[in-house]
């Protein structure tokens, strides 16, 4: 196996396909590939269905490039770099199906060029945006007669039953997906689908038969089987039913997002529309003072329907929007993926308890922390992490529901931008009320308006406070110092 | 010899037969029988023998 080239930072997850390799030089991404992976791109390249998909945007703009070592990896191609990397434990319901769909329309477009997939992983999906784009280039390779699509196990296990505990069961798939990083095994869902519902779309086969099938052939090599399927008649043609058949069930799963208390926050949650309306403006104005530097990245946390989120993209910045309610996220990203939107990703993820690094050394998926620290967007010399974080409505879950220490809190914040705009709840507010009163009392003596002012004040620098017309909340914008 | 980096996973290939429908189930059952009836004939020496017993 080549070598990557000297100098180059390998992507920490890219090591399971011994015949590629991604690796990162300054803000390129590239992926050296051996002799055999080169011949596959080459046959790949050679395609009516490689720039068609690239135009349509479904696969990341990718050219060969002359490599850095030549000598080392027999082809370099370079990759456009995804703004912001997420993992299928971060996306909501919506966007793990889209993404489905488009690994399966890949699939079978390659199909009808005569190529594969290695294979059929959850993670090969990428977003810019709310639109999803496949990265795995190196997954493709020419097809051979008779051989089922490899990728099929893999797909189950990190696209379809996370699918299916949602759409059958209205289980969330997130830890499920968190939990495991090969994705859920067919003997480890079978038990919750017995009885009846058997019978919901796709089960009998897909799960109860893929994992009886899998016990009954565990001691037979995949050569000795793909030999015998070839031997039997299996064709390409029945790839493609295959293929369709998937998509036909992927496109069937289908389930809105439930109502939660925070779907609707918007209209339930007490603003007047004076409050909301002073909100944006001040959101507008911080907006503005930090784009005199830049505003590449912005973090939204707590984001709800991205109405804030919306202004920072109008501005011309790429946006996380992070919320922990999996069907807020849901709604918020059929929204945007209707509008085809390529600014705002929506991600879900419990801001108590963000994703870890997972896989082998923990370093295979990296954490979100890690993702923010070494964001693009943020300035080196400003200490890195994106350009500005929008923290409205947040610290008083983390502080009083979440029991996290207010001067953690700040940190956090604070070490996640240049500039933070953050929204303080005081005691009195009926929000705060709320979940004060599931609390002992007394046990936040330090939730004060002047405590977290002066907090927050020793970690930055407070250039514009305001209260809101409702008189219990006030806004800070926060600009690091140096 | 190709080898794919991915274990596709011995069961989860002749599933997808079934999943493709009938033609499919075809392939599926044809596989089956030969390594029903392969049971009851001498182990052939290699793939050429077995296919010539199928013949008969």
């Amino acid at each position: 196996m080549p070598e990557p080239p000297g100098g180059l930072r390998p992507e920490p997850g890219s090591y399971r396909d011994p015949r590629t390799r991604v690796f990162y030089s300054g803000a390129d991404v590239l992926r050296g590939l051996d002799a055999q992976a080169a011949q596959d791109w080459k046959a790949l390249a050679a395609t009516d269905f490689f720039p068609a998909a690239q135009a349509a945007g479904r696969l990341t703009p990718t050219e060969e490039v002359a490599g850095p070592e030549p000598g080392r990896w027999a082809a370099v191609l370079r990759h456009e770099r995804i703004p912001f990397v997420s993992y299928p434990y971060e996306w909501s319901y919506g966007m793990l199906r889209d993404a489905a769909a488009l690994h399966l329309d890949l699939l079978r477009d390659a199909l009808g060029a005569g190529l594969t997939m290695k294979d059929g992983t959850a993670y090969n999906v990428q977003w810019r945006g709310a639109v999803p784009q496949f990265v795995d280039i190196g997954s493709f390779e020419p097809a051979r007669d008779g051989e089922p699509w490899a990728g099929y196990r893999q797909f189950c296990q990190t696209m379809l039953y996370p699918l299916m505990l949602h759409a059958h069961l209205g289980v969330d798939f997130q830890p499920w997906l968190r939990g495991r990083i090969d994705g859920v095994e067919p003997g480890q869902i079978r038990p919750l689908f017995g009885g009846t519902r058997r019978m919901l779309p796709g089960v009998l086969k897909h799960v109860h038969l893929h994992d009886a099938m899998q016990a009954r052939n565990a001691e037979r090599s995949t050569g000795t089987v793909r030999d015998q399927l070839r031997d039997a008649g299996f064709n390409r043609e029945l790839v493609l039913a295959t293929v369709r058949a998937l998509a036909k069930l992927v496109d069937k799963l289908d389930r809105p997002p439930a109502a939660t208390q925070w779907v609707d926050y918007r209209e339930t949650c007490g603003y007047s529309g004076e409050e909301r309306a002073a909100k944006a403006a001040f959101v507008e104005a911080a907006l503005r003072g930090a784009a005199t530097a830049g505003l590449d990245l912005v973090l939204d946390l707590g984001a709800n329907d991205g109405a804030y989120a919306r202004q920072a993209a109008d501005r011309g910045a790429y946006v996380v929007a992070v919320d922990s309610d999996a069907g807020v996220v849901d709604r918020l990203y059929r929204d945007l993926s209707r509008a085809g939107d390529r600014r705002i990703l929506p991600l879900t993820m419990d801001l108590a308890d963000p994703s870890p690094g997972l896989g082998w050394a923990g370093a295979e998926r990296s954490s979100f922390a890690d993702r923010v620290a070494g964001a693009a967007g943020g300035r080196a010399a400003s200490g890195g992490g994106t350009d500005a974080v929008l923290a409205l409505a947040l610290v008083h879950h983390l502080a009083i529901g979440r029991n996290v220490p207010l001067p953690l809190i700040v940190d956090w914040l604070v070490g996640h931008a240049r500039t933070v705009v953050v929204e303080f709840v005081h005691p009195e507010d009926p929000m705060a009320k709320r979940l004060l009163a599931n609390k002992p009392e007394g046990l936040f003596p330090d939730y004060r308006r002047d405590a977290f002012e002066q907090l927050l004040g020793a970690r930055c620098e407070i250039t514009r406070r305001e209260e809101l017309p409702g008189g219990t909340r006030t806004l800070y914008t926060g600009a690091r110092r140096g | 010899m190709h080898l794919a980096y991915l274990d596709a996973g011995s069961g989860s290939l002749i599933v997808q037969a079934v999943v493709a429908g009938f033609a499919g189930i075809a392939v599926a059952v044809k596989l089956y029988w030969r390594r029903l009836t392969g049971r009851f004939r001498r182990q052939p020496a290699n793939a050429d023998a077995e296919a010539a017993a199928d013949k008969d």
